[in-house]
């Protein structure tokens, strides 16, 4: 038991060293890669391990008469966090996400430490050593705070009253809400209540169902179905309409939404944002199939107002294409992105 | 049971009075309802309109189409009002209109929500005090009842305060919108107003009757009371619910806004339900916390051993009761939202994806405050628990699992960040927060805190007993496996999420709260039966609580409050320009939304203002305590209180 203790120990330090010397940049900041498609339940698998590495390393040095006072053990599991956070995920989170998370861990260790009265006092007894000033030390300590918390609290309150040049943070609603019904070409179409007319089955009839059966596999690959090939000359109905989609959207919406829908096309980084990235979950899946519809067809220009400040070049899709090509292309990008449109039944 | 004395009667007759004024407006009202047009849903016009059918003016009767159940009626109303900027429509002071309702509203609903939850708590605890066979227990819980009645009767008088001054406020600032919906909600108003009579006798007869009413019979009939208060309490706050639902989601009138004459339609809109279920279990929570809160300040400022026992104990039931209502109060926001979708798509995205989508993040962050605080303080409680200390040492873990599901619960999905981090993020979706972001994820977060939380009471439960029955060892084995799948079924339905179409996901969260909901009721009923003959590794020391507890108890109360606060803004808010949601039009200057600081530091004022009020009602329960008679006093001198022997 002891041996595979001091091993679990030996790997998670080295885990945690790997990853010390990523912070400090002696290695690239990806050597152990976040793999893109699991990287959620990555972050949190790598964070309860960390969680155990800690908890072994502690016991293994408390038992060896080592061990790490509390409250040296809560405010470096909290430094861990904010270093972890900053430097482990990629893309960077921004500084927003990043605050309510130190936040809600530093909460989280408030509540570790104090769960128990034993842990509490512990906790508080280096605080209290140094406000009693029982040694030298702590009073020169005391001192210390006593001149730079002062020091410190002016030079926020002096930052903050700087002129600011940086551009102002955005509260940007991507989905905004859509308007009740939309005209295009002259056709009004309820939200609501509209269907993409080539969502059909064989027999030509609107079915979700039949069309959700045929999509590709939604996964890195983006793998065919057996038997629904939308390229093979014979496919009909659905599929048919999913190819005729593509021709569309490589004709005209790759560009900038990229040849696999992820809004990496070659003009995508003349945007910012960048073009939707469709195999996000947070787009195409949390959406109607007619907000879609609305959203292409009236483009950047013609977002709501709720949107402000409509950081959306895309043109208005009414001018170019016709309603059918529309809902084909609408049709193809679900299909190729392995999402289901949202229904509310 | 002895014979009838004329105590006894007069309970009785009493009783009788208030069943009697309870009914009474059902009574009044029948013509009213028959005379509103009937069901028009059944097909036909009523039999009052068909009689006339033959008569000339029947030609004259106008028909039109119900804006939500499609059914015809006849037009008895006049149209919506189509107001205009101007001091007609929108009397002003040299104030925005809006913010001075918005404050009279919120209080009026605190208190309201105060009084109308506590004589429910009174209820439960008077009757737990009728059937327990410890008599110094019963007597215990006959006074803490006798407590909460008192704090309540004192709120109830600010209540109708408040109450008179929204409608002033309603009269002066918005009268054509109050007078259209008076109109509308015509047929029920004197059924309110008659209501709030039968509640304020019961409530006062329920009150000074206590002592006469104290045994035997009588005080089944005095918890019976209780009951037909509730009754009337909770019809009062359906009708008052029925108002803003019908703003919301407007019913029983046609695309003018004519009344068409069924009432019941006008009350029994689309979001009529989900928001009395859901607001009957917020303020029950909320209640809960109030007390707790009340029972928390008086802790801290008690100078003696048995006060901090007694409100220890006390914070400790109200805590208890409050949670108990938290735990499906998502589950009830939950299905609130969902048909708010099936209403209108558009508000459901406005309301969670849209303009308020950040406004639902704060929500989130009260919610997850709200049950960090609940497990905090019952960790706190195992420490006056002698045995406890062997599950103190798992705190970690369970703190680990609950910031995790935390920080899920509130990634927001649109996301505050200067246009520099949005080009370094590489486009507006991110591979981690975009995945938790959505509802799967949150689903899967929520619940495992809860299921945390269901685990952290059942420790709490266990602190100081060892279950002593034969199958204890398989027990154990069986609770840690039914937690452990529990788990993994709620995480694996999160992740399966991903990978089903919406409405499918929509549907995983039904087999997601029903294992969160078997954690509740069979594990909690499994322990109990294990805990049976339990050996007590030593007695509960109550009022040897830490300090931290009671700041978790009034972190509980403060969090009820601004969430309270802000649900009930974001309710307001999502009818965006409209008072009737597309019905009436608001022109007023300020149809405007505000800015989520604006609103937050309103919704501070509002709790601040409350609870400085509610202090002062503390107060005058405190004076009422030090002019108690001693006999009022239940423990016996010289002894500690004895705990509740059970949980």
């Amino acid at each position: 038991m002891r041996v595979i203790l001091l091993a679990g120990a030996v790997i998670g330090g080295i885990a945690l060293v790997v990853f010390l010397v990523m912070v400090a940049g002696l290695l690239p900041p990806q050597t152990i890669r976040l793999v893109e498609g699991y990287m959620p339940m990555q972050l949190l698998a790598e964070l309860a391990f960390f969680v155990a590495v800690f908890t072994l390393i502690s016991y293994l040095l408390k038992k060896n008469g080592l061990g790490i006072p509390r409250f040296w053990q809560g405010i470096s599991f909290w430094l861990f966090i904010i270093l972890y956070l900053k430097y482990r995920i990629y893309p960077p989170i921004p500084f927003s996400v990043r605050a309510i998370y130190g936040t809600i861990a530093m909460v989280g260790v408030f509540m570790w430490m104090s769960g128990a009265e034993d842990d509490w006092k512990e906790f508080k007894k280096p605080i209290l050593n140094v406000l009693d000033a029982v040694t030298p030390f702590h009073k020169a300590l005391r001192t210390f705070y006593l001149i730079a918390i002062p020091i410190i609290l002016w030079g926020f309150s002096y930052n903050s009253f700087l002129p600011n040049l940086d551009e102002p943070i955005e509260l940007r609603t991507v989905h905004p809400a859509p308007p009740a019904s939309t005209k295009v070409h002259g056709k009004t179409f309820v939200l609501q209540t509209a269907s993409n007319p080539y969502r059909v089955n064989a027999e030509g009839k609107y079915d979700q169902e039949y069309s959700n059966k045929l999509i590709t596999e939604q996964s890195m690959g983006r793998l065919l179905k057996p038997d629904a090939n939308p390229w093979d000359p014979k496919a009909e109905g659905y599929l048919k309409f999913v190819r005729e989609g593509g021709e569309i959207f490589f004709q005209n919406c790759h560009f900038c939404h990229g040849d696999n829908l992820n809004g990496r096309g070659l003009h995508a980084f003349a945007f910012n944002p960048i073009p939707a990235n469709f195999t996000d979950p947070g787009t195409l899946a949390q959406l109607q199939e007619t907000f879609v519809f609305w959203r292409v067809s009236k483009g950047g220009i013609g977002l709501p107002r709720e949107s402000f400040p409509w950081a959306s070049v895309m043109p208005p899709w009414e001018q170019h294409l016709t309603t059918d090509e529309i809902w084909k292309v609408v049709l193809f990008e679900y299909w190729h992105t392995g999402y289901y449109p949202r229904t509310w039944d | 049971m002895g014979g009838l004395t004329p105590n006894k009667m007069l309970s009785i007759l009493a009783l009788g009075a208030m069943v009697g004024l309870l009914l009474l407006p059902i009574v009044v009202s029948m013509p009213a309802l028959a005379g509103g047009g009937g069901t028009p849903a059944a097909g036909g016009p009523p039999p009052d309109v068909a009689k006339k059918a033959d008569t000339p003016e029947a030609a004259k009767v106008e028909k039109a189409r119900d804006v939500y159940y499609k059914t015809e009626g006849i037009v008895t109303g006049a149209p919506a009002p189509k107001t205009a900027d101007n001091p007609q429509f929108y009397p002003r002071y040299n104030f925005e209109s809006r913010v001075l309702l918005w404050i009279a509203n919120q209080q009026h609903l605190y208190y309201g929500s105060f009084v109308l939850a506590v004589p429910i708590f009174c209820m439960i605890i008077e009757f737990m005090g009728i059937v327990s066979k410890d008599k110094a227990m019963a007597k215990k819980y006959d006074q803490l009842a006798y407590d909460f009645i008192k704090i309540s009767l004192t709120a109830y008088s600010l209540t109708a305060i408040l109450g008179g001054i929204l409608i002033f406020t309603f009269l002066t600032l918005y009268p054509a919108f109050f007078g259209y919906l008076s109109s509308i909600f015509r047929p029920v108003m004197h059924i309110y107003a008659l209501l709030f009579v039968a509640e304020s006798g019961t409530i006062y007869i329920y009150y000074y009757g206590w002592d006469r009413m104290k045994e035997g019979l009588l005080k089944w009939i005095h918890v019976s009371m209780s009951v037909v208060l509730n009754v009337i309490g909770t019809t009062l706050m359906f009708l008052a619910n029925s108002w803003i639902g019908f703003m919301m989601s407007p019913a029983g009138v046609d695309e003018q806004g004519r009344f068409l004459g069924n009432i019941w339609h006008s009350i029994h809109t689309a979001l009529w339900n989900p928001l009395n279920v859901h607001r009957l279990l917020g303020n029950m929570a909320f209640g809960g916390g109030v007390v707790a809160a009340y029972a928390a300040y008086r802790f801290l400022a008690s100078k003696t051993d048995e006060e901090r026992a007694h409100y220890d104990w006390m914070g400790y039931i109200a805590m208890a009761i409050g949670v108990a209502f938290l735990i499906p109060l998502p589950f009830a926001g939950y299905w609130l939202m969902r048909e708010v979708y099936a209403y209108r798509q558009q508000m459901g995205i406005t309301l969670m994806g849209g303009l308020l989508a950040w406004l639902f993040i704060i929500q989130a962050t009260m919610i997850g405050i709200l049950f960090l605080s609940s497990n905090y303080y019952l960790w706190q409680a195992m420490g006056r628990m002698r045995g406890a200390e062997k599950y103190q040492r798992y705190i970690k873990y369970m703190v680990f699992v609950l910031v995790c599901g935390f920080l899920i619960f509130i990634t927001p999905h649109t996301i505050v960040m200067t246009p520099a981090e949005l080009k370094a993020m590489g486009g507006q979706q991110h591979p981690v927060l975009g995945n938790y972001g959505v509802m799967s994820a949150k689903n899967g977060g929520i619940n495992v805190i809860i299921t945390t939380t269901v685990l952290s009471f059942i420790w709490y439960q266990r602190g100081n007993k060892v279950p002593m029955v034969s199958w204890a060892k398989f027990g154990n084995i069986f609770m840690g496996c039914f937690f452990a799948l529990a788990y993994v079924n709620i995480i694996w339905l999160a992740i399966y999420g991903y990978y089903i179409p919406a409405n499918v996901r929509v549907g995983l969260s039904v087999p997601q709260v029903a294992t969160t909901l078997s954690c509740l009721f069979f594990m909690t009923a499994l322990n109990l039966v294990m805990l049976k003959g339990a050996k007590q590794s030593g007695a509960i020391e109550w009022g040897k609580i830490s300090v931290r507890s009671q700041y978790a108890l009034i972190m509980l109360a403060t969090a009820f409050t601004w969430m309270m606060g802000l649900m009930g803004y974001i309710r307001s808010s999502v009818r965006l320009f409209w008072h009737v949601n597309e019905i009436m039009r608001d022109n007023s200057p300020w149809a405007y939304t505000h800015t989520t600081g604006f609103a937050a530091n309103m919704i501070s004022f509002n709790v601040l203002f409350f609870w400085l009020t509610i202090l002062f009602v503390f107060f005058l329960a405190t004076l009422g305590v030090k002019k108690a008679p001693a006999e009022a006093k239940v423990s016996v001198p010289g002894r500690v209180p004895e705990p509740a022997t059970g949980h």
